[in-house]
């Protein structure tokens, strides 16, 4: 599949690699280049893979209360919130975005890419009442610019001032571009925005931001940047064999809901323990943990990388792994990189610190 | 993609430059544009015997992980000390200031099975397929 901004990525001879059916740019120049230039300046990614839900209906919040780890009915109008649906064992089927546009009426469900049509299903078969979904993954485009420079690019592009969206909210607007969804929201720890629209103008919007300063970016420093913050990748350190309390995803759970599928499997956990937990793991000698390899502490296997690679920022190893509980924040393990044990410390992420914006707006 | 003419290639895209008995190694344009932002090499010791086809390093990238294959039989006389401070510079200059290990051919005559530019323009554009 592509998305309606294909023909631009070749154009700028992005480098072009299938992701779970897609062909996106993993690169444009380099990842390292297109990393630096969103910690400092401003990235432009297209992020239309991602699916979006429509869930609407009378009962749609009773509904969602019962399939989602969050508060819904808390949600104010124009907010955004990172929520996990949960199998009954407490797996993670997916983590998402839950856009609250109509509060008690309709919300947006932004998904992970290839999860969309699990979701789309597995919603289909819990949800209860008069509730409607749509999945309008097909005609929408995403875009997220990320970055310091975001702010000014988007008044320049949009004449919108991003500090009146707070961090976590979002606006609807009617532009040149077409009606816009832009969210101050992100998956790379910089300031910036997250915009949904219909694909038809979706090309002049891309150049327009990328015609104000903006550098655009693959999927290559899409995954490194949120390697820095510690953000989990559905897929890789998260899945439906993993809960969110052994991922540290607590924050994502709201354990005073009298009810939500799978809760009942993380009380169990929170009360007696879990095995394993995911940490983060920066090098200490020379080396780049990755994807599946081993980590060992005193000749016994303790635990497995799920996601590493080099931070551009840091210029050393970084990983997300499962490493045994009995393992505390600050010690040493070592990861067998081509057999060689390699030394590493488990630290507590963020790996850089986040530069968003925390402070709410004026919406 | 730059193919210099007075080089040999192999299939895993080193190049080779000849000086009399020595055999000069590195990877190819193709090769370090597939990798990406080079950020380790890693190559054996000086003194090292290879046989042709045997791993002499890795080289790494942000997104990927690539052994590097002796294009000849013999022993490694020199490595470049520069590409432990500055690996980009696999992706800078990758036949220039990028070059790897020097090989003291066991026999020389090997060189001859490896391709000329003009095989490996076509090999590439068939990989690229």
């Amino acid at each position: 599949m592509r998305t309606p901004l294909y023909e631009e990525h070749v154009l700028l001879r992005a480098r072009i690699v299938d992701f779970h059916g897609w062909d996106l740019p993993v690169w444009y120049t380099g990842i390292v280049e297109e990393h630096l230039a969103t910690r400092r300046n401003a990235g432009l990614f297209d992020i239309s893979h991602m699916g979006e839900l429509f869930v609407s209906g009378p009962d749609v919040t009773a509904s969602l209360e019962h399939v989602l780890t969050i508060t819904v009915a808390d949600l104010k109008r124009s907010q955004a919130k990172y929520a996990l649906l949960l199998n009954h064992e407490g797996g993670i089927i997916d983590d998402l975005l839950v856009y609250c546009i109509d509060p008690g009426a309709m919300y947006l469900l932004c998904v992970n890419a290839s999860n969309t049509e699990k979701d789309h299903a597995w919603l289909r078969s819990q949800l209860r009442g008069q509730v409607t979904i749509e999945d309008r993954s097909p005609q929408t485009v995403m875009l997220a610019l990320q970055g310091p420079a975001s702010q000014s690019i988007v008044k320049q592009v949009l004449d919108l001032d991003l500090d009146k969206i707070g961090y976590f909210h979002f606006r609807e607007m009617v532009t040149a571009y077409g009606e816009l969804l832009v969210s101050r929201t992100g998956y790379t720890g910089s300031d910036g925005v997250e915009i949904f629209m219909p694909a038809e103008q979706a090309t002049a919007l891309w150049r327009a931001f990328l015609g104000h300063g903006s550098t655009p970016c693959g999927l290559g420093a899409r995954d490194t940047l949120r390697l820095e913050m510690g953000y989990p990748l559905h897929g890789n350190d998260i899945d439906e064999s993993t809960t969110p309390i052994e991922a540290g995803l607590h924050f994502a759970v709201d354990m005073h809901k009298p009810f939500f599928i799978g809760k009942s499997r993380l009380e169990e956990q929170i009360r007696s323990g879990v095995d394993r937990r995911l940490v983060g793991l920066i090098m200490i000698e020379k080396g780049i943990p990755r994807g599946g390899f081993i980590c060992r502490r005193e000749d016994r296997t303790v635990g497995r990388v799920t996601s590493g690679s080099i931070s551009p920022i840091l210029h050393t190893g970084i990983a997300l792994a499962y490493v045994d509980s009995a393992i505390g924040i600050g010690d040493e393990v070592e990861v067998m990189i081509r057999s060689q044990p390699v030394r590493a410390r488990t630290v507590k992420p963020p790996f850089v610190a986040p530069a968003v914006r925390k402070h709410a707006g004026g919406d | 993609m730059g193919i210099p003419e007075d080089l040999k290639y192999t299939k895993d895209h080193e190049w080779g430059r000849i000086e009399g008995s020595l055999m000069r190694v590195g990877i190819t344009d193709y090769a370090q544009s597939e990798l990406g932002d080079v950020v380790f090499v890693e190559l054996k010791a000086k003194g090292t015997r290879l046989k042709a086809g045997e791993t002499f390093g890795t080289v790494e990238s942000v997104k990927a992980v690539s052994d590097l294959y002796a294009p000849v039989s013999g022993v490694i006389t020199e490595t470049n000390p520069e590409l432990e401070q500055s690996p980009e510079l696999v992706n800078q200059d990758c036949y220039g200031a990028a070059w790897m290990i020097v090989i003291a051919m066991d026999d020389p005559s090997e060189a001859g099975r490896l391709m000329d530019a003009a095989a490996y323009a076509r090999f590439v554009a068939s990989e690229a397929r």
